[in-house]
């Protein structure tokens, strides 16, 4: 049975509430408990009680109030432990979860629950004091700040929690609660007042949302992969993220906890780790990956914990993959049955496409070439030219230029257009140059050291912004042989079955687009002109072409063949102009089905 | 000397290159008056222009340097200006890895890879983060429009960009040819560290 007390949803998987009520993430967690998977136990106050609140001047009735702390009771009777016990001490997050994301929302506030007497109580069960002591501060410190409104440093790592409580004191004149209870009501006041802040309703005035909505709260049990032994924290990916391997991936830490495997401090062990230390987790851990994955119809990133030998699994999402990966899964995934060839197109996108298949330098090149300077990574890609001093001897330059300056200010921005590469003495992957670099899309190389510039002035470089290299002379660049990725071919195949278009080196009577002044350049193209200048045409060039609209031009006037420019890549066009007609053909299936 | 004749001069400097239009949107001045100014610059050597385009001369810069002190001699010395300071450095760190996370991505692998924004969630993050910084500045530039008027100008300035990533214009965070969030702040960085008389760290 759901609804245990009349104003809460407990999330039990018995049912699976729609969005409408319980809001993204708690859908979710309802989703993956239906399936059977192990979530840590979770309750849900509706998104009706958000606009009961917000009906009621801002105020939490004690119904709603008391209707929480049986859920509260429900999730202790789950777990064997209690909400402010330092025996057996259950410890809650909270969040926010609207029917459709949007900024200014509450996001988290993890460890509700702590005091100094289950900081201690945690500390015993851990063996690890700085552990339970660093876990008070952050939950003092994010209340200050989320429910607060505090504006303070995180706490340095020496804290101790009565500092962060003074510090928050002092900058708001409040106090943070120590009792459980009063935590979590504040929380929760905080998640539905959110719904009203200035940025969440900015959003909604911009995108046309009704203000006649609300957001959920999810209030869910928290789980330790540092309490005891058979524990610790891990993430699983069902397939491998960069080569697109079908073997699932992942790592393991033994006796971790939250972000401590994401955050890069502590060296996680592979997956097989876990499969040697408790195999039956480890087969619990990749049935569910799979199951998952069937689910979602994509690869999945699925974090866990595992408490004293039980897994948990806490999230799971799409992965993120590397642009290899991205086109063998697609591929992998149509061919297993679990997409379709057009669903598959749109899991690559044109640029990932692009990365596949840009041109780099070869191995052998790039060991033999002489390096003048290293820096920071600042923006991938690789091009050379004749080394500038100034914007100006840019925008001036006859052929391709690089833009070497000991750092780069907004005067520098037109030199950065003109030349081809950018280099920088000074400044990291968040300076100026790096910044601008990447929305001008120069491959670009920070930080090489003061004084190299003048070394640099009138040679010939190579800039390679993906290793962050500066190379002497004009290197070739190495092309990349389409059928040497894995799935590239089947899938450009299926593009080519979906693409009423043809793309040709060259057309004499196609219609040049950049000729007849319809450049790509800043802003987007005029839909019009483009469909004006396009009808009839048997065959269209153009920089614009490259673009989703300029795609959708080419369909729209039904132009039977586009002609590539020199540097515009045969199969991302392909690519782009599949999708589109995809998508063309998406929207009038789902008219039919109507 | 006029106060335009040193602010036109100093709102080009921060603009590196601009019109009077746009020195005049720095200012929060009238574009006329503006253009008169950056003309008498010209004719006293202080500046350089070209169809429309000004930019500041190294006479013009040393000029500058010269006048600060006595110019921003009361703002210097200010504590509560150097104390809001420390709080806009604070902010400025977020937002320079806000801007970093805005155009790379973390990927699979770990490597960093370029934003091609069709992640609607991971943007959704940045833009809420970058909601969170825009109010923090908004009461440092309460802060500083307290003691010079002239800075509330760029609250609005970031409050337009704001609102249009907002719209879903995502341009507006950090492209390079328009006043996007990004470009008004570094030119408030600029403006600031120019009035104090302070070296720009940097980002490691």
């Amino acid at each position: 049975m759901t609804a245990v007390a009349d104003r809460i949803v407990v999330l039990d998987g018995a049912t699976v509430p729609s969005r409408e009520i319980v809001g993204n993430k708690g859908r979710s967690i309802a989703e993956m408990l239906s399936l059977g998977l192990p979530v840590p136990p979770a309750l849900c106050l509706p998104i009706e009680e958000c606009k009961r609140f917000h009906a009621a001047a801002g105020e939490l009735d004690e119904e709603a109030w008391s209707s929480v702390l049986n859920g509260i009771a429900g999730i202790e009777a789950k777990l064997d432990r209690r909400f402010g016990d330092p025996e057996r001490p259950l410890l809650v997050s909270v969040r926010s979860g609207a029917a459709v994301s949007m900024p200014g929302m509450m996001d988290t506030v993890l460890n509700l629950g702590i005091t100094d007497e289950v900081e201690a109580g945690i500390a015993r069960l851990s063996g690890d004091e700085r552990f339970a002591r660093s876990t008070h501060c952050r939950f003092v410190h994010e209340f200050g700040h989320t429910v607060l409104g505090a504006d303070l440093d995180e706490p340095a790592a020496d804290a101790t929690p009565a500092e962060v409580r003074e510090a928050v004191r002092r900058d708001t004149g409040e106090e943070v609660p120590s009792h459980p209870h009063d935590q979590l009501r504040a929380v929760i006041r905080t998640v539905f007042e959110s719904w009203s802040s200035r940025r969440a309703k900015a959003y909604r005035r911009h995108w046309g949302i009704s203000e006649d909505g609300g957001t959920a709260v999810i209030v869910q049990a928290m789980v330790f992969g540092n309490l005891g032994e058979d524990s610790g924290t891990g993430v699983l990916f069902s397939r491998n993220p960069l080569s697109g391997d079908r073997e699932p991936y992942g790592e393991w830490l033994a006796g971790g906890q939250g972000e401590d495997v994401v955050s890069g401090t502590h060296d996680p062990a592979p997956l097989s780790a876990l499969a040697l230390e408790m195999p039956s987790v480890h087969q619990r851990l990749l049935e569910a990956a799979r199951l998952l994955e069937r689910e979602n119809g994509d690869v999945q990133d699925v974090e866990f914990t595992v408490e004293r030998g039980v897994l948990y699994l806490l999230q799971t999402r799409s992965a993120k993959r590397s642009p290899l990966a991205a086109v063998r899964t697609a591929v992998d995934l149509a061919s297993e049955g679990a997409i379709s060839p057009r669903e598959a197109l749109g899991r690559v996108s044109v640029e990932q496409l692009a990365s596949v298949l840009a041109p780099r330098l070869a191995d052998e090149v790039a060991a033999a070439a002489e390096v003048l300077a290293r820096g920071t990574a600042a923006c991938p890609g690789v091009a050379a030219g004749v080394a500038v001093g100034d914007s100006d001897a840019a925008c001036d330059f006859e052929g391709d230029s690089v833009l070497v300056r000991p750092t780069t200010s907004p005067e520098d921005v037109s030199g950065m257009i003109a030349a081809r590469a950018v280099v920088t003495e000074k400044g990291g992957s968040t300076s100026h140059a790096a910044v601008v670099t990447r929305a001008l899309g120069r491959p670009s190389v920070v930080g090489v050291g003061e004084g190299v510039s003048a070394g640099l002035a009138g040679r010939e470089l190579t800039v390679d912004g993906s290793a962050g290299v500066v190379y002497a002379g004009l290197l070739p660049t190495e092309e990349v042989d389409p059928a040497e990725v894995p799935g590239l071919e089947k899938l450009l195949g299926w593009a080519k079955e979906q693409c009423p278009v043809e793309i040709v080196d060259d057309d004499p009577d196609a219609v040049d687009l950049d000729a007849d002044g319809v450049a790509l350049d800043e802003g987007t193209p005029d839909p019009e002109e483009l469909a004006a200048r396009l009808r009839g045409a048997g065959a269209a060039r153009g920089s614009v072409l490259a673009t989703a609209e300029g795609a959708r031009a080419v369909l729209g006037a039904g132009v039977p063949r586009v002609v590539r420019l020199p540097g515009q890549p045969a199969a991302a066009l392909l690519l782009r102009l599949a999708q589109e007609s995809a998508q063309v053909d998406g929207d009038t299936e789902e008219e039919s089905e109507k | 000397m006029s106060d335009l004749d040193l602010l036109a001069l100093h709102g080009l400097a921060v603009k590196k290159a601009g019109s009077p239009e746009a020195v005049a949107v720095v200012l929060g001045a009238e574009e006329a008056e503006v253009s008169a100014a950056l003309d008498d610059a010209v004719a006293a050597g202080r500046a350089v222009g070209a169809k429309g385009t000004f930019m500041v001369s190294p006479p013009g810069r040393e000029w500058l340097q010269e006048q600060y002190p006595t110019v921003f001699a009361e703002f210097r010395a200010n504590p509560e200006a150097s104390e809001a300071y420390e709080r806009f450095e604070r902010i400025n760190r977020e937002l320079l890895a806000l801007f970093t996370d805005w155009q790379m991505m973390p990927s699979a692998g770990g490597e960093r890879v370029p934003n091609d924004h069709s992640d609607s969630d991971y943007d959704h993050s940045v833009i809420d983060r970058l909601g969170a910084q825009h109010e923090r500045a908004e009461k440092v530039l309460e802060r500083f429009a307290a003691l010079e008027p002239r800075l509330g100008v760029y609250s609005r300035r970031l409050d337009d960009a704001y609102e249009k990533v907002l719209a879903g214009d995502l341009d507006w965070v950090s492209g390079a040819r328009i006043d996007s969030y990004h470009t008004v702040w570094f030119e408030l960085h600029e403006d600031l560290l120019r009035m104090l008389g302070r070296e720009r760290e940097e980002a490691p």
